[in-house]
């Protein structure tokens, strides 16, 4: 059986409320992300999809519980060491794309390799580029692209590091529905074609429907059962 | 992609409220560049008249200080002239008419008599003799050197010396004549002198000076003294030469240019006998006498100075003020303090426009907190992105700095021939306040970095979750 890239045991997050009592986002008592694995988590809103994504990506800290990250365990890491695993092991694509405004794409994806260990690389990123099929907007920056375009770049920003795993957040939330099945094939061509494990968190059961391994959140986040 | 490359990036997408702040930022620094280089140069204007070979001026009783911007610096108007039997107290025995020393010859090195209340074109005329350029240096001994021609000779009554801001201003060259006016540029016209010599540049107030033999400045007129006629006649005698066996002003060197004097003015007679006889003494004024006090046996010539000046100024018939003793206190009561305020109230421009780095850095620290999110999520460190925020904050500071340094020396150079013409001092785009200039590179990434500091701290704590 392959490694784990990703594998979460125990993880608990609650957050304070306004009243001040805490409420409980996620409880997941396990889960494994393998090496060059594709899985689909489906979830509703509010079920903890992008708490889920940001603790296991180091943006959140959990309030107890082992997240593992390319064999590490990221909770005991302090903040700047997370940030720099986070930049070498986790590409993240986002539900907006969440593409730098002032900066073309070519350097979108610069940006990224700047935070990793490696120097940045503008071959790999232009290659990056191309293969995603945007030879011919390098230079163009995320105004002067189309949302699907866009979204290419976001998908070639989250390789630039060579992660050992992919994290998308609502990919195709923010696309129609003509859309949406070039960005699923996007997403998981492109991480078969680099041998990444692919996480994508989605509440639209047509796109998880097209994972291999299918996860429904409200099934192993007790968090979500308790609130049921 | 560097942090410098990101905090650029940054700029050009603000690029529009990044250039207002820079452009800010810039008309401060130009007032200040302009104002230390200003200032720089004014007192340079000022401190280049304090070694002109002289240390004492007499004149009339009045203002010290207005008897040494009259004559050192050729500005303000005259306060009343001195007579010439005072003037002849400062002579040797040889100077004199009567053979006997003046009552301060002893005291004296070098005196020569100034008279002003003409003009040429705006610049001021000043009647003298040829020692002014023969005997008196520019400071530490450096003698006046001409850059075409020569100092006029005692015996050329209509002769005149051209500073060189003046020959360059009026395009006057040797040989050329010009006719002074009297009292104003509007003023009654007089006869023409003709150009000797056109000065060396000195980057001192003489630069600025028209400087003619002052028997031709006699003979012009309103400038006798009236007297009765019974004594002018007395004086001039009715023996035809005897007005010029009377030895004109001419400091402490006169035997030999008496002669000269006597020979040139009794060669010339021929040709022009009436205007070339010498104003009798009796009519004759001087505005000042520049002084060199005489250093006996070694003695610092400061110490006679002291003892000469409280003599004259005991007396009623004049005062001796010592320029740079005046020019220490106009510059400590009046240059400097405005200097300092207007320093001060430039360097407040400055820093309203850092605080407009501010104002700006936080109007967009929304747009910036979702970039600065996106970068954390990407791997960015909390350091990376406080040092990217500072690094945007430092070359807004120092683009717009360099931008304002070179628009305040482009104002220098601007006004350049203006302070040339007025100050004596050549002032260009090269002109600098070296000291000052240097300081404010690291006052402005100082005032740049206290600036971002709030909005680089919000990057700092951007919360990474709520802004993805």
């Amino acid at each position: 059986m392959p490694e784990p890239v990703i594998r979460l045991e125990n993880v608990r997050k609650s957050f304070a409320m306004p009243g001040g009592e805490r409420a409980e986002i996620l409880d997941v008592p396990g889960f494994v992300l393998a090496a060059g694995e594709q899985a689909a988590l489906e979830g509703s809103s509010g079920s903890g999809k992008s708490t889920l994504l940001h603790v296991i990506s180091g943006i959140m800290r959990p309030d107890s519980g082992r997240v593992e990250v390319a064999g590490t365990d990221i909770t005991q890491l302090p903040e700047s060491r997370r940030d720099r695993l986070r930049a070498d092991t986790l590409g993240l694509v986002f539900q907006q794309f969440n593409l730098l405004p002032g900066f073309t794409a070519l350097e979108n994806v610069l940006v990224a390799m700047s935070f990793g260990s490696q120097p940045p690389d503008r071959a790999r990123a232009t290659a990056l580029l191309e293969a995603v099929g945007l030879a011919h907007r390098l230079h163009h920056k995320p105004a002067e692209l189309s949302i699907g375009q866009q979204q290419r770049v976001a998908v070639a920003r989250a390789l630039a590091n060579r992660p050992r795993a992919v994290l998308a957040d609502e990919p195709t939330a923010s696309v129609d529905a003509a859309h949406q099945q070039q960005v699923v094939d996007l997403l998981k061509n492109t991480c078969t074609e680099h041998g990444v494990a692919l996480l994508v968190v989605t509440h639209d059961p047509e796109v998880a429907r097209q994972f291999p391994r299918r996860l429904k959140l409200e099934e192993f986040n007790r968090a979500c059962r308790q609130k049921v | 992609m560097s942090l410098l490359g990101i905090a650029w990036r940054s700029i050009r997408q603000r690029l529009f409220t990044s250039g207002l702040t820079a452009l800010s930022l810039a008309l401060g620094v130009a007032l200040v560049v302009a104002t230390l280089v200003i200032g720089g140069l004014v007192r340079d204007a000022f401190a280049s008249g304090q070694g002109l070979g002289y240390n004492l001026i007499v004149g009339a009783k009045g203002s010290p200080l207005q008897l040494v911007l009259n004559s050192v610096y050729l500005v303000s108007k005259p306060i009343e002239n001195i007579s010439w039997r005072f003037y002849q107290e400062f002579l040797p025995a040889g100077a004199r008419p009567d053979d006997a020393a003046g009552r301060y010859a002893g005291s004296v090195a070098k005196a020569v008599p100034i008279c002003m209340g003409d003009y040429y074109r705006s610049f001021r005329v000043v009647g003298t003799n040829a020692a002014y350029f023969d005997s008196l240096t520019l400071g530490e001994g450096r003698p006046f050197t001409f850059a075409s021609g020569r100092n006029f000779r005692d015996a050329e009554f209509f002769g005149g010396v051209l500073g060189s801001a003046v020959a360059a201003k009026l395009g006057l060259a040797v040989g050329d004549e010009f006719s002074p006016t009297h009292g104003a540029d509007d003023g009654l016209v007089h006869d023409p002198f003709t150009v000797t010599g056109v000065l060396a540049r000195t980057d001192t107030p003489v630069d600025r000076g028209v400087y003619v033999n002052m028997e031709g400045f006699y003979l012009q007129e309103g400038h006798a003294k009236p007297v009765p006629e019974g004594e002018a006649a007395e004086q001039t005698g009715p023996e035809a030469g005897g007005a010029l066996e009377i030895s004109p002003p001419k400091g402490n060197e006169s035997p030999q240019a008496t002669r000269e004097i006597s020979q040139a003015t009794k060669a010339s007679a021929p040709a022009d006998p009436p205007q070339q006889a010498p104003l009798p003494f009796a009519q004759r004024e001087v505005t000042a006498i520049l002084v060199e006090t005489a250093s006996p046996g070694g003695m610092p010539p400061e110490l006679l100075a002291m003892g000469l000046k409280t003599a004259i100024n005991e007396g009623r018939d004049g005062q001796a003020a010592e320029p740079v003793r005046e020019i220490r206190t106009l510059l400590d009561l009046f240059v400097r303090p405005l200097e300092l305020l207007l320093l001060l109230v430039t360097t407040l421009v400055v820093i309203v426009s850092a605080i407009g780095i501010l104002v700006s850095m936080v109007g967009s620290s929304l747009e910036r907190s979702r970039d600065v999110a996106v970068m954390r999520a990407l791997g960015a460190r909390r350091s990376h992105v406080l040092t990217a925020v500072l690094l945007e904050a430092i070359i807004l500071a120092v683009g717009g700095g360099l931008a304002g340094w070179l628009l305040g020396h482009g104002i220098v150079a601007a006004i350049g021939p203006l302070i040339t013409t007025n100050a004596g001092v050549s002032a260009g785009f090269f002109s600098s306040a070296p000291l000052g200039e240097a300081l404010l590179v690291p006052f402005l990434v100082v005032l740049a970095i206290l600036s971002a500091l709030l909005p680089a701290l919000a990057a700092y704590r951007t919360d990474v979750a709520k802004w993805l």
